[in-house]
């Protein structure tokens, strides 16, 4: 790194997860000079995407547990008498029992190596110490894949005269014909060890049919979400992306529907009023009935009567007492409140149904968004906005420890992996980063997650585009139920002809056992013998993985020992569907720190600073900022409030 | 933003190494301002131009880094859904050129593969201490099948040029229908941005 940082600041925020990139943004915004590092290579920590060699990269580093940390004490040196050093977590401890399994087909004539490694025709499990080799077969190392420091090919010839670095990106150009056959990077170095041409000439034996060089080729097609979470229409980080401006850095696609799984059969759930009404699976009756008890929970505050008594006890039970028929009441508990856990009482479950019904019509169809390119793009957005108040980006740069006066007990500066100490007033620190000593009396929760690449939707209809949220009940008392979100490759975060299905629940055991279950009623391992028939109904997958990733949220910050006063912990992902808990946190800390600032106001409009004559009037921006980014129907389904009787 | 205030919307994003010029081409292009002052970019996401070509109103919308090219952590999203980049080096500082390998790894991996991608070597007014030859930035360009350009962001050199020239090229590909968001494309310009600004929605 030829540049130095600054040796000065107002706030160092350590880790790039949403909830430290919000108040980055925030203090940035209100003028506060902000370093915002991460020792990764990549943004977002446990909220980040990845393409698929990425992800690669990701396992391995999880599945090689080897202490690697080569301990420098230089900066040992930098911490004078009166004071005393915290040292950071070196080793990330937030992800394990990750598992992996290859079912799609491997080309033989392709990459001998690869195909060695992982045996064709079968599900090959790959576990902890088998995937390596298959690993190391067909992965870049890790600073060729993610990392762009590494400058040495460049170093050595000129660019110009480079035979290799040239024809790359000629090919991936001249191959996207149809705009989605790009070269991974993992496949450049195929293409570079065997015969170059090898890429383009592979051939296809059945269309429809997907191989694992084909994911590894078009490997850059998938932003695969470490957290999978969607975006409430009318939740916080609606509302902050919007109020802050932030939102004009990504774009959004409308979930388009809400599914359930009701014995052994997915079906689509008619939420709106105009989806009630279109709705061919349902009576007339049911229609009329779903209607009064949606129209009742947008306002069940002004009907206390209609469920005096009931508050406390369980929704599902509330129901029973409803007319409703077994199916709405399903449809009701597990797909629009989503409140399938047991424990949930009627209070929570109207309250659930009401949040729901509201977010409901913003921008379309059902209450939630996506963001294209995946979740992963959110903490980068409030980077972006971060930077552009002027704070200071450093990603692969970790911090050895804290340093703290020992009168004060304040935490004064950091000393960085070069040993360079950087003083600053105030400390984020994302609580992965905390050492294992600081966090010995805390109790982490967990959380189960599955990754499945997939080769059609689990309900087919006539658009192959469709963006899917469901949830499958637990089924024995004491495990959760798993919400299963699928991406269409109009999300930007799968290859074309692919799913990328996400599995989450809260663990109970490790995510393999307490997900594959639901994976095996949804799901069907890809088989060659299979396709020769063509007659299996379930979706196919291609490639899974499953790993656990601890959920930090809630934690009080009493629990952390010896936490200086102006440190400031924030919490990896939690469980929720939606994002709520990281807007929170990050205001709830924001205002902490600067009790007297506006928390991400709208920033200046770049609008404003044209300086040609005949532009549009500025100032009109921030009454268009109000977003209607969409919708086709959104009266119509936001009538839900003003119910009509069902005119049939 | 009612859409009579133009006929195409291309946004446009500037990239390379720190120092190399880019807030001064943007800056020179848009303000007519060298140099364009300290602190003057806290704040500004984006610069704005509307220009005329050929009768039809086109507004660029012109990103920088925000430094974080600084220290090499700039943000994927940085490169969604851009229209064209310019990739920009320092004539003379050989370094800023030996990078360019890995900006085009960059962009290959998080930009559109329809991006219209112009190479820049900027500071011609410092010819003496020129340390990239014309010929070599040209072979590399064409090796890439980037457009090529040197310019003077001090001077004003080339300046014009390469925004109308890029805006000349963004229209015609536009007409094409081959530019990202183009209707008839399947994909992403389907994503809808939640704020007013829908980039890139040309009509």
């Amino acid at each position: 790194m030829a540049d130095n940082l600054p040796s000065e600041f107002d706030v160092i925020v350590i880790g790039t997860g949403l909830p430290e990139s919000i108040i980055a943004a925030a203090c940035s915004r209100s003028g506060q000079r902000v370093l915002h590092v991460d020792s990764r290579n990549y943004y977002g920590g446990n909220w980040a995407s990845f393409s698929f060699s990425g992800l690669l990269s990701w396992i391995k580093e999880y599945q090689e547990n080897g202490d690697t940390t080569n301990e420098s004490s230089r900066w040992q040196e930098q911490v004078l008498e009166n004071e005393e050093a915290i040292g950071l977590s070196k080793k990330d401890k937030t992800i394990q029992h990750v598992e992996v399994f290859c079912y799609a087909s491997q080309d033989l004539h392709e990459d001998v190596e690869e195909a060695g490694a992982l045996q064709k025709n079968h599900a090959s499990v790959t576990s902890a110490n088998s995937t390596e080799a298959a690993d190391s077969a067909c992965l870049p190392t890790e600073d060729e894949s993610l990392s762009i420091v590494s400058c040495e090919m460049s170093a050595e010839q000129t660019p110009s005269s480079d035979p290799e670095s040239a024809p790359e990106v000629n090919d991936a150009e001249a191959t996207g014909e149809k705009g989605d056959h790009c070269d991974d990077k993992t496949s450049e170095e195929e293409t570079s060890t065997n015969v170059p041409t090898a890429a383009d000439t592979i051939e296809q034996p059945k269309k429809n049919r997907i191989t694992y060089s084909q994911i590894i080729k078009e490997g850059r097609r998938f932003n695969i979400d470490l957290v999978s979470k969607l975006l409430y229409s009318r939740g916080l980080l609606i509302d902050l992306l919007i109020k802050s401006n932030v939102s004009r850095y990504a774009e959004f696609k409308n979930i388009t529907r809400i599914l359930a799984f009701r014995e052994g059969r997915v079906e689509q759930v008619p939420c709106s009023r105009a989806d009630v009404f279109n709705s061919k699976q349902l009576s007339m009756v049911e229609k009329r009935m779903l209607m009064k008890f949606l129209t009742f929970c947008m306002e069940y505050e002004e009907h206390p009567d209609e469920y005096k008594g009931y508050e406390e006890i369980a929704f599902s039970e509330y129901l029973k007492t409803q007319k409703l028929t077994p199916n709405l009441q399903y449809f009701v508990l597990h797909s629009i409140a989503m409140t399938s856990e047991t424990t949930t009482t009627t209070l929570d479950g109207l309250k659930a149904t009401k949040n729901f019904l509201h977010c409901l019509g913003r921008y379309g169809n059902t209450p939630f968004l996506f963001p294209l390119y995946g979740q992963g793009e959110l903490p980068q957005c409030f980077c972006r906005m971060c930077a552009v108040f002027g704070g200071i980006y450093c990603l692969r740069h970790s911090v050895q420890c804290l340093v703290v006066d020992k009168e004060s007990r304040k935490c004064k500066a950091i000393i960085d992996q070069f040993g360079q100490r950087i003083m600053s007033t105030h400390f984020l620190v994302e609580d992965s980063y905390l050492s294992e000593n600081m966090c010995s009396h805390v109790q982490y929760r967990q959380i189960s997650r599955a990754v499945l690449i997939t080769d059609r939707s689990v309900l087919k209809t006539d658009s192959d585009q469709q963006i899917s949220i469901l949830t499958v009940p637990a089924e024995e008392p004491g495990t959760s139920a798993v919400r299963v979100i699928e991406l269409c490759s109009s999300t930007m975060t799968c290859m074309k002809g692919t799913y990328l299905v996400h599995l989450t629940c809260t663990s109970s055991k490790t995510a393999r056992d307490d997900l594959e279950p639901v994976v095996q009623k949804l799901f069907t391992p890809f088989t060659e013998m299979e396709i020769e028939k063509e007659e299996v109904e379930k979706p196919r997958i291609l490639w899974a993985l499953y790993f656990n990733m601890r959920d930090s949220s809630d934690i009080d910050r009493n629990c952390y020992k010896d936490l200086p006063s102006n440190v400031y912990v924030c919490s990896g992902p939690d469980c929720a569907l939606g994002n709520d808990n990281a807007v929170k946190q990050a205001e709830t800390l924001f205002q902490q720190i600067y009790p007297n600032e506006d928390f991400c106001p709208p920033p200046p409009n770049p609008e404003d600073i044209i300086l040609d004559g005949d532009s549009s009037q500025p100032g009109a921006s921030e009454s268009i900022a109000i977003p209607e980014a969409n919708s086709e129907t959104p009266e119509e389904s936001a009538n839900l409030e003003n119910p009509q009787a069902p005119s049939e | 933003m009612s859409m009579e205030d133009y006929d195409f919307l291309f946004k446009i994003v500037l990239i390379g190494n720190a120092g190399v010029g880019k807030t001064c081409l943007v800056r020179r292009f848009t303000q007519g301002l060298f140099p364009p002052g300290q602190g003057a970019t806290i704040g500004v996401d984006f610069m704005i131009k509307t220009v005329e070509i050929n009768g039809e109103k086109v507004k660029l919308q012109i990103w920088d880094t925000a430094g974080q090219e600084r220290f090499r952590s700039i943000t994927q999203s940085y490169y969604r859904s851009a229209n064209a980049l310019i990739l920009t080096y320092d004539i003379t500082c050989e370094e800023s050129f030996r990078c360019l390998p890995e900006w085009l790894r960059e962009i290959e991996q998080y930009a559109s593969n329809k991006v219209i991608t112009v190479l820049v070597g900027n500071k011609i007014d410092l010819a003496e201490r020129r340390e990239v030859s014309q010929q070599r930035a040209e072979e590399f360009s064409e090796a890439q099948d980037m457009y090529y350009l040197e310019t003077s962001a001090k001077e004003s050199d080339n300046v014009e040029k390469l925004f109308l020239d890029l805006a000349c090229r963004l229209i015609s590909e536009a007409r094409q229908n081959t530019l990202v968001n183009n209707v008839s494309s399947p994909l992403p310009g389907e994503g809808k941005s939640i704020s007013y600004l829908t980039c890139c929605n040309f009509n």
